[in-house]
């Protein structure tokens, strides 16, 4: 039985809705698509490689350390005990991408809440929210991002926390704009007058208005999330060894990057993990970039 | 406008105050103090009294309570007095002092390296829109934008200094030289990868706003009246889509100096340059407390301090600008 709202893909008067828009424009930013098909593969990459790789991220070997990338059975080389870096930065993946996708959405979160409140309630709230606002973006970030996590202590938890602290702002500026000129466009006032309450007008009426804003910051977010993080772990600061993240990975190469002890200058240490980092933030950038031109309903008619 | 600019400095004293506290409460929160290091270090010296770390606390005020020493702290700060840096055991002002101008060399040199590089990619890719150029240049920020630029600096000194030991590895100069050109050489051959790594961060950002802007100016009204006109369209670009241009493009690269304190963090640690951002992460790391509320109140000043220069150059470029 085909329901009232059911879209029938023979209709000749069908029309498409705002997400089959989205899609539709974002399949023609090829870069994005790009972006958003290889940000895909690491994640499997993470997830699922160290199931194809026959080392353990804690498996040494001595009979076999410095080895360059490209030897018998280890694609990336080894490091000074011999593990193999190609595990070691599937697994270090899986930390600093988890890192950035909890950090992300919790800030998200957070900032879309204080934006919407601020931007729909106006006044007093909206002058202290926006204040806030204000104090914290004008706290150097990354001094005290490297105070909290000393005070804090490093490890997962903290680390998220931290991040989350000092990632909602942006967000709930833009959320916050958005919701100003929204508040006074005739559907709401419309809601009003029928009597809806704040919640309502907010939740089914505002909110849907503000989710591309809040999806493009949220992509935005992850990659602030896995630079700052990699940038926190290589000051010694972050995820802390023997659980392998990217960041203490490239800490680690610091002291054998230099090749006085071996002679040699073992760069694939230094290379990879740092690659992944650029190569996961450039592809979520190139996906926001997209999403951010999908999802703009100004640029979708042209 | 002079009530306004008043209005804003002002403004700039109670959220100093207010971040000072947030950063005093912070680091006093933290595991560890002074003394503590001071006993992992004369072990033998505490031997023989146990209470001597208690009547040392109380001799330097540490047994107050928090609220207690801030003021204390305050009252002294206000009068000049920035007290002593514990690892360092020097007065935290003559460590700031030789600091800071190292600090600012490497900054100013990389923020100028950023704007001599970025302005003329940025104009020229808004000019040619669509082509080529602009093609690669919207690559080279987007790759800028997501480099981690610690891992950057690595690599530099991997391939520079490692490898084709063409630049020092670390440090700011080298010792035992003689002669003004040779050490004029020496700093300069020091300076160029810290302050080509920082400077390219911004770069990156900097290409990006600058088209942006420029192609915005691009398609206003009268720069379609003033080629009607008959101006010729060098003219146009320098004269007419430039100039209006170039208000955004001044906030933003004032707005951004704080970045380059924050990425100065980064930068000095990696090559071990002796500014006031290592000093920082090395107080910090050290529990050095004293030390390390300087050095965070003085970055938060320049966050400050710069997001009222942007405020008011803005005001000062656009006369549309009128602020009450």
């Amino acid at each position: 039985m085909p329901g009232k709202n059911q879209i029938k893909t023979d209709d000749p008067v069908h029309i498409a809705g705002y997400w089959q828009l989205v899609w539709k424009q974002f399949r023609q930013h090829k870069l994005a698509l790009i972006g958003g098909v290889i940000f895909l593969f690491l994640i499997l990459f993470t997830v699922a490689g160290p199931f194809f790789v026959p080392h353990k991220y804690g498996d040494m070997n001595f009979m076999a350390i410095f080895a360059p990338p490209l030897t018998e059975e280890h694609l990336m080389g080894t490091n000074e005990l011999g593990q193999d870096v190609l595990v070691r930065v599937m697994y270090g993946g899986r930390i600093s991408l988890m890192v950035g996708f909890i950090a992300a959405s919790l800030s998200v979160s957070i900032g879309t809440t204080i934006g919407l409140l601020s931007g729909f309630f106006g006044g007093n709230v909206d002058r202290i929210l926006m204040r806030l606002v204000d104090v914290m973006l004008s706290i150097p970030m990354f001094p005290v991002l490297l105070t909290l996590t000393l005070v804090f202590g490093s490890g997962l938890r903290n680390v998220i926390l931290v991040l989350t602290l000092f990632g909602w702002m942006g967000v709930a500026r833009l959320v916050r704009g958005t919701v100003l000129s929204l508040r006074e466009t005739e559907y709401v006032m419309a809601a009003r007058a029928l009597g809806a309450r704040n919640s309502g007008i907010i939740l089914r009426h505002i909110f849907p208005n503000v989710l591309p804003i809040i999806i493009v910051s949220a992509t935005l977010n992850i990659s602030f999330a896995i630079l700052a993080e990699s940038s926190l772990s290589y000051l010694g600061l972050g995820i802390q060894p023997p659980t392998p993240s990217w960041g203490n990975m490239l800490q680690n190469s610091l002291n054998y990057m230099l090749g006085t002890a071996h002679g040699v200058s073992p760069w694939w240490l230094t290379f990879f993990p740092g690659f992944l980092i650029f190569l996961t933030v450039l592809n979520i950038n190139f996906l926001g970039d997209g999403l951010r031109d999908a999802l703009d309903p100004k640029v979708m008619k042209k | 406008m002079k009530k306004y600019l008043i209005r804003r400095l002002l403004e700039v004293i109670p959220i100093l105050l207010f971040i000072s506290i947030l950063i005093f409460v912070i680091l006093n929160a933290m595991p560890g103090d002074a003394l503590l290091q001071m006993r992992m270090e004369n072990p033998r010296a505490f031997a023989n009294d146990p209470a001597a770390l208690e009547k040392l606390r109380a001799h330097y005020g540490l047994d107050q309570p928090v609220y207690v020493r801030y003021g204390v702290w305050l009252g002294k700060m206000l009068q000049g007095d920035l007290g002593y840096s514990s690892t360092y055991r020097v007065p935290v002002l003559n460590l700031l002092k030789s600091r800071i101008p190292n600090t600012l060399f490497l900054t100013i040199t990389a923020w100028l390296i950023g704007l001599v590089v970025a302005l003329p990619i940025g104009i020229y890719s808004a000019i040619k829109k669509y082509s080529a150029f602009d093609f690669l240049a919207t690559g080279f920020a987007f790759v800028g934008i997501s480099l981690p630029h610690f891992w950057f600096a690595l690599m530099a000194i991997i391939v520079f200094s490692v490898h084709l030991g063409w630049l020092p590895i670390s440090g700011m100069s080298s010792y035992g030289l003689t002669g003004t050109w040779e050490i004029f050489l020496d700093r300069f051959r020091h300076l160029i990868l810290p302050a080509c790594i920082l400077g390219f961060v911004q770069v990156a950002y900097w290409v990006r706003y600058i088209r942006t802007a420029l192609i915005e100016v691009m398609n206003m009204d009268y720069i379609r009246t003033a080629y009607s006109k008959g101006i010729t369209r060098k003219k146009v670009i320098f004269k007419h889509a430039l100039k209006n241009a170039l208000i955004p493009i001044i906030t933003i690269l004032a707005l951004d100096i704080p970045y380059f304190f924050g990425g100065a963090v980064i930068v000095e640690t990696v090559f071990s340059w002796p500014g006031m951002g290592r000093l920082m992460y090395q107080a910090v790391l050290g529990s050095d407390h004293n030390l390390a509320i300087n050095c965070l109140i003085f970055l938060a000043l320049i966050t400050l301090l710069s997001n009222l220069m942007a405020d008011f150059l803005y005001a000062f470029v656009d006369p549309r600008i009128r602020y009450n």
